[in-house]
């Protein structure tokens, strides 16, 4: 099977072939990752330009574990104290990019569609979406379902409850993109206030009540509650979020015994998690941040360095 | 002296049987029968054509003064006749905004000089267009503007809406209002349902259109002042606005062409091209639907454009970046004639023609209420003449609108305007050289 993305904006284009081929090349590249000589030059004389215009840890660290990884040559691109925040357009920066060389850009990015909007103006450069606003985080729905997929195996029937903020979540939506196309049956609970008004058209189903949510669940995952979302009135306060919503051992028994409990991180304690749960036997947290650099090496790999 | 030869008369109200000629002289139509021969004349064959009133655009922005990198009047003026627009009304929004008597005239004087449609202007409801205090009404509607509105944003203090139409009741000039509850749509980018559930941006509801139409309804029943509301573009409001003309209350509004092609899908198949970002947001097809249901029924009073002119700097970012607006006068005419053909021409031609011209001009003071928007002997010869069989691609290089910011650039569409003449003078006539 030829590789035919040179760019990741988000999953709507991919098959669940491809997805399962890409697992398949994580799972190789997470192999890599426990030889103890890591490095492969799979990307040699390769220019890729981290962008990030909002801050974040894990997303751009693993990104560029695993350009490193690959011996591509990494570009650190912070807007902060660079042309950006001289007021240099979105448009005259992604030229400047391409100018100078650069083999692929990943890039966070307040606004959603930037991302797409990158592309749009690059000629050469593979794009990938490393957050566009509240639309998509595509490479941390190819973790979630890499570290989920080892755990499980096959995911055909499965069931996938999301709790939390979906209405702000990139996570959600491209999660919910992801899995389904592996058969997961995908339930969303919180409350209205922070749902999106049309639950169907994403391909999912709405239960308000966690407890019901989560009956029967092979997974539950659980979605960052900024404290904005209490300034904005949408919720009461983070307290009653944490009662009413927050996964704790009271909620997790009406989950399947071996649920597993997901989170993009970083995590709130004492109000989406309890950590009795984010600390448990369960939880799978920190496999999803292990799984991070091995989906990103492979979706590098695959897309830049011309992949099999 | 014009002649016209051989076209299908389209009077304002009905399309005439057979064939007509059409004879113009100083500015006003001197005969209409069915051949005309004269000595002397430009003749133009307007055969499979119809010959229509000049078509009426009561809702554009020519950003003048204030913005003229974006349009200004004698660039918007030229791009309504090259749409097929004899008259256009240009909102007050500009910088400073249109709130006094001799900003009227500025625009008046400016308009004058143009050489493409003629250009009315519209005044603000309030002082600065800061929504509290009432401008100079009075003296705005003696010095010649056709509509009060805050238009870009919405009468928020219902005092104000109230006060504005108890003082306008008697006046002639109808308020214009922008249906929008602020609360509501703050920080709003696409509708509320699909496009804001598919891309994370926040949604702007229905709701925040109606819960303003309601506020209005009830004031214009209890002040019986008329109102007009503009860019209307949802289900529900639509039905509200329908009940309260069953009940007779002097409400109206108007439609824009987008709203009437487009939904909320297009935002989301392109990828966030900020092409489709506008206010009131695309909405779903089931609104289009319901749009273009109540436009047969005859609840619609006239079709708009908004024309809404951004630079390419401006409006070439991410989506949630991008200002509001569509820019549409060079295409909008074919844009809804299009849609109605590919729709298997839901509303009768004769009804759609009036949107374009008798029904929009009956919503203007007089004495444009009583010239325009009608064609027969002695009127003044304000003319559209539309071709729909006409198929072109919308070609926005050769655009005399200074603005891009149109999402149909490359569409090849059918229905388009072949000439377009004010007062007699041939303002647009597809081909360069008549102009």
């Amino acid at each position: 099977m030829n590789w035919r993305h040179k760019c990741l904006l988000d999953l709507d284009d991919w098959t669940r072939e491809e997805l399962s081929l890409f697992l398949e090349q994580a799972n190789y590249m997470e192999e890599l990752l426990n030889r103890p000589i890591k490095k492969v030059p799979a990307l040699r004389g390769k220019m890729i330009v981290n962008f990030f215009f909002e801050p974040s840890t894990r997303t751009r660290v693993s990104f560029e574990l695993a350009e490193k990884m690959l011996s591509a040559d990494v570009v650190n691109w912070s807007a902060s104290g660079s042309s950006v925040s001289k007021g240099e357009t979105l448009r005259d920066t992604a030229w400047t990019l391409e100018s100078m060389g650069a083999d692929a850009v990943v890039m966070r990015h307040g606004a959603v569609g930037a991302a797409d909007y990158l592309a749009r103006k690059l000629r050469k450069a593979s794009v990938f979406n490393a957050g566009d606003g509240t639309h998509g985080h595509p490479t941390q729905a190819l973790l979630d379902l890499h570290s989920a997929w080892k755990k499980l195996g096959s995911l055909e029937g499965a069931k996938m409850v999301i709790v939390g903020d979906v209405l702000h979540s990139r996570v959600a939506r491209s999660d919910i993109k992801a899995f389904s196309k592996m058969g997961v049956k995908i339930v969303l609970s919180g409350p209205a206030t922070l749902m999106p008004r049309d639950i169907t058209c994403l391909g999912a189903e709405y239960e308000p009540d966690p407890k019901v949510a989560v009956k029967d669940s092979h997974m539950v995952y659980l979605l960052r509650i900024q404290q904005e979302r209490q300034r904005q009135g949408l919720i009461p306060s983070l307290d009653e979020y944490h009662v009413r919503y927050g996964a704790t051992e009271d909620l997790l028994k009406f989950a399947r015994p071996d649920a597993l409990v997901m989170h993009p991180g970083p995590i709130n304690r004492r109000v989406e998690i309890a950590s009795e749960i984010a600390d448990g036997n369960q939880s799978i947290i920190l496999d999803q941040v292990r799984s991070g650099v091995a989906v990103r090496m492979a979706l590098l790999y695959l897309c830049v360095g011309g992949g099999k | 002296m014009i002649l016209l030869k051989g076209g299908t008369i389209f009077d304002g109200k009905n399309i005439l049987q057979g064939t007509a000629d059409v004879l113009i002289e100083e500015g006003r139509v001197s005969k209409i029968a069915p051949s005309i021969e004269k000595e002397g004349v430009t003749e133009i064959d307007v055969s499979g054509r119809i010959i229509c009133p000049g078509f009426i655009d009561i809702h554009v922005h020519f950003r003048d003064p204030g913005f003229e990198w974006r349009e200004d009047i004698q660039s918007g003026s030229r791009a309504a006749a090259a749409g097929g627009y004899s008259t256009v009304v240009v909102m007050p929004n500009t910088d400073p905004p249109v709130d006094n008597a001799p900003m009227i005239e500025y625009v008046n004087s400016k308009g004058a000089m143009t050489a493409g449609a003629r250009v009315l202007p519209s005044g603000c409801v309030s002082r600065e267009r800061k929504g509290e205090l009432m401008a100079e009404l009075g003296k705005m509607a003696k010095a010649g503007a056709v509509f009060f509105t805050d238009d870009g944003s919405p009468l928020a203090n219902t005092n104000l809406m109230r006060t504005a139409l108890l003082y306008t009741r008697d006046m002639g000039v109808k308020i214009m209002e922008h249906p929008e509850d602020s609360y509501l749509t703050a920080k709003g980018q696409v509708n509320e349902g699909l496009a804001s559930s598919l891309s994370g941006l926040k949604g702007m509801p229905a709701s925040a259109e109606y819960i303003d139409i309601a506020k209005g309804i009830a004031l214009c029943r209890e002040t019986g002042s008329p109102i007009h509301f503009t860019h209307v573009s949802t289900r529900m409001a639509m039905e509200a606005i329908s009940s309260a003309k069953n009940e007779g209350l002097p409400v109206t509004c108007d439609v824009t062409a987008h709203h009437l092609s487009l939904d909320e899908n297009h935002v989301m198949v392109s990828k966030f091209n900020s092409v489709y970002k506008v206010n009131p947001p695309l909405r779903s097809q089931d609104d289009v639907k319901a749009l273009w249901k109540h436009l047969s029924q005859g609840v619609v009073d006239a079709i708009i454009t908004d024309h809404a002119p951004w630079h390419e700097d401006e409006k070439d970012v991410p989506f949630q970046e991008s200002p509001f607006g569509i820019a549409s006068l060079e295409c909008s005419v074919a844009v809804v004639f299009d849609t109605w053909i590919k729709l298997g021409k839901p509303v009768d031609l004769s009804m759609l023609l009036s949107l374009f011209t008798r029904c929009p001009a009956q919503l203007l003071p007089d004495p444009w209420k009583k010239e325009l928007g009608r064609l027969e002997e002695g009127c003044i010869a304000d003319i559209t003449v539309l071709d729909l069989d006409e198929s072109r691609t919308v070609d926005l290089a050769k655009w005399k609108s200074k603005a891009r910011n149109c999402p149909w650039g490359g569409e090849l569409l059918s229905g388009w305007t072949t000439l377009t003449m004010v007062e007699g003078r041939i303002v647009d006539s597809g081909v360069e050289s008549y102009v």
